[in-house]
């Protein structure tokens, strides 16, 4: 799936202004780094993305959704055929780790057997099968971020977001989340991750895009994390 | 479909994570859709002691002497408003006159020759028509008066107009009043679930998807309280029933069981419609903002 931004400004009120003028071109099954010291519009840019923010001014468009005047039925479509890892988690507490999973393939309309697989499947990927009946306030933080993961990939999005997704994990856990998104990468879904760890970006070298007080400052293929000094 | 049996059993979750509100919602519902159906029997009932006493209304109409009673019963037929008349003779008057008194049937003997004057009994469609139609016939010559229960006649379509238009006003109030009380505990349900509610929408959730386990949350309560309603009100109106009959003899009351099968299916589908905008109305707004982007 591929994502366009042209001229994306939000100012949020009174007068923040949390991305200006941003131009971007992502083609399909790219997997590009999104970095920018904190407060620097990486997670706003990532909610214009998902259309929970709309952008004051500039369009954007995400494989052939056009989200300024996308229908509220659309967005509910548009929204499954992403996945979106959210910083803060944004789990379902009162669900457990594996209905957490299974939800977003039952809105999708799956049949019961095929929910229970696919969501037991990636609840292994991720390592929380035995964790797999407990509730979102019960498990640890890392957990918790492993759990956000399996439910934003469960349902082989053609756009993966991800804000964080290794902010909470130990190096080697942290570590094996990534392989897991370098593959999801390799099987054909885009990425777009948001990341303060220099370790991956310069390890597994892609496409780099820096922000910086809302304005895109940098933006180069196989680029390292930290090329002005201002991550 | 697998979407409806999770908003079934989340409706059902809701309804028992908030059971003290559920409670009270459906203890609320129950009183509310009580007073409609007791207040429904009430003036049902008026309505069936109003028509039998308007069958007992006549008006006589005295006559006199020397006048052909049948042409005379004949004309009065004639007035459009007039349902049946009735000839009472001399001798007609006193074999009523005789059943009446019962054994002082000699008193009635010792008059001799029988002094009663023949009449017209008059029966008419309505009570309220009772006044007017004495007044015409009060003015033909053959009459010599009439006598009749004006002011009871009237006083009886009065009541009966009264209690209607009574349980109307009742009947809306008692709607608004149950609509406000499942709109308010619904409110409060999607409210605590504000967070949830955003997640789901957040990862392709439809409104509607998101907006039934409370609708069916709305509808079970409502569901639940014009059921008990009904149940409370089958169970005391028949035992009122017999101990109004021991006070007041003179009156009869409705007593067929189709009526309350037709009254509780009046209740529960009330309760349902009522239930069913209620939390429809919570919960539309609430969905559309979480919807809408920042
Ligand atoms: N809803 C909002 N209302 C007002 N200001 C906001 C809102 N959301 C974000 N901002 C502001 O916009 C700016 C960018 O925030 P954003 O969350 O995008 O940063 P970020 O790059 O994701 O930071 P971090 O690395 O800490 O996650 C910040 O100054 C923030 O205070
Ligand atoms: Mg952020």
């Amino acid at each position: 799936m591929d994502l366009q931004l042209s001229g994306v400004t939000k100012i949020f009120e009174p007068d923040i202004v949390a991305l200006e003028d941003v131009y971007l071109q992502i083609e399909s099954g790219e997997f590009v780094y999104l970095v920018g010291e904190t407060g620097s519009g990486k997670t706003t840019l990532m909610r214009c993305v998902t259309r929970e923010v709309v952008p004051t001014r500039g369009h954007i468009s995400v494989g052939g959704y056009m989200l300024r005047k996308i229908k509220r039925y659309d967005l509910a479509l548009f929204r499954r055929d992403i996945g979106v890892i959210f910083q803060d988690f944004a789990l379902l507490p009162n669900l457990t780790a594996l209905e957490n999973v299974k939800f977003v393939l039952e809105i999708m309309g799956l049949s019961p057997k095929e929910t229970t697989e696919r969501a037991s499947e990636e609840l292994k990927n991720v390592g929380l099968w035995r964790r797999r009946d407990m509730y979102p306030p019960q498990l640890s933080g890392g957990e918790q971020q492993r759990l956000a993961i399996a439910r934003a990939i469960v349902n082989t999005p053609a756009l993966l977001l991800a804000d964080e997704p290794t902010g909470n994990l130990d190096p080697s856990t942290a570590d094996e989340i990534m392989q897991l998104l370098l593959s999801i990468n390799a099987a054909g879904t885009t990425i777009l991750m948001a990341t303060h760890n220099p370790h991956f970006v310069d390890t597994y070298r892609h496409r780099v895009i820096e922000i910086h007080r809302g304005r895109v400052v940098r933006d180069e293929e196989k680029g390292r994390f930290d090329a002005n000094g201002l991550c | 479909m697998a979407s409806a049996r999770y908003a079934f059993r989340d409706g059902w979750r809701l309804v028992v994570r908030h059971w003290g509100l559920s409670l009270l919602t459906i203890f609320t519902a129950m009183a509310v859709f009580y007073v409609i159906g007791a207040s429904t029997l009430f003036v049902m009932n008026v309505r069936h002691i109003v028509s039998k006493l308007e069958d007992q209304l006549t008006i006589q109409a005295y006559v006199k002497p020397g006048v052909d009673l049948d042409a005379l019963a004949k004309k009065i037929s004639a007035l459009e408003e007039v349902r049946d008349t009735k000839v009472i003779t001399k001798e007609l008057a006193l074999e009523r006159l005789r059943t009446r008194l019962g054994n002082q049937v000699e008193a009635v003997s010792l008059l001799g020759e029988n002094p009663l004057p023949p009449s017209i009994e008059v029966r008419v469609d309505k009570a309220s028509q009772v006044s007017n139609t004495a007044l015409k016939i009060d003015v033909m010559d053959d009459v010599d008066d009439v006598v009749f229960a004006g002011p009871v006649a009237e006083k009886l379509s009065k009541v009966s107009n009264f209690a209607g238009q009574f349980s109307v006003v009742l009947l809306v109030v008692a709607f608004l009043a149950s609509g406000v009380v499942l709109f308010n505990t619904i409110r409060i349900s999607v409210y605590s679930r504000e967070e949830e509610i955003n997640v789901m929408v957040m990862v392709g959730a439809t409104s509607t998807y998101v907006a039934m386990p409370f609708v069916i949350q709305g509808f079970l309560l409502g569901f639940a309280g014009a059921l008990l309603a009904f149940l409370f009100v089958g169970g005391t109106y028949f035992s009122a029933i017999v101990k109004l009959k021991d006070m007041l003899p003179f009156l009869t009351f409705i007593e067929s069981p189709q009526l309350l099968y037709k009254l509780g299916f009046m209740l529960v589908c009330c309760g349902a419609t009522v239930s069913l905008i209620a939390s429809l109305l919570a919960v539309e707004k609430f969905i559309k903002n979480a919807m809408e982007p920042l």
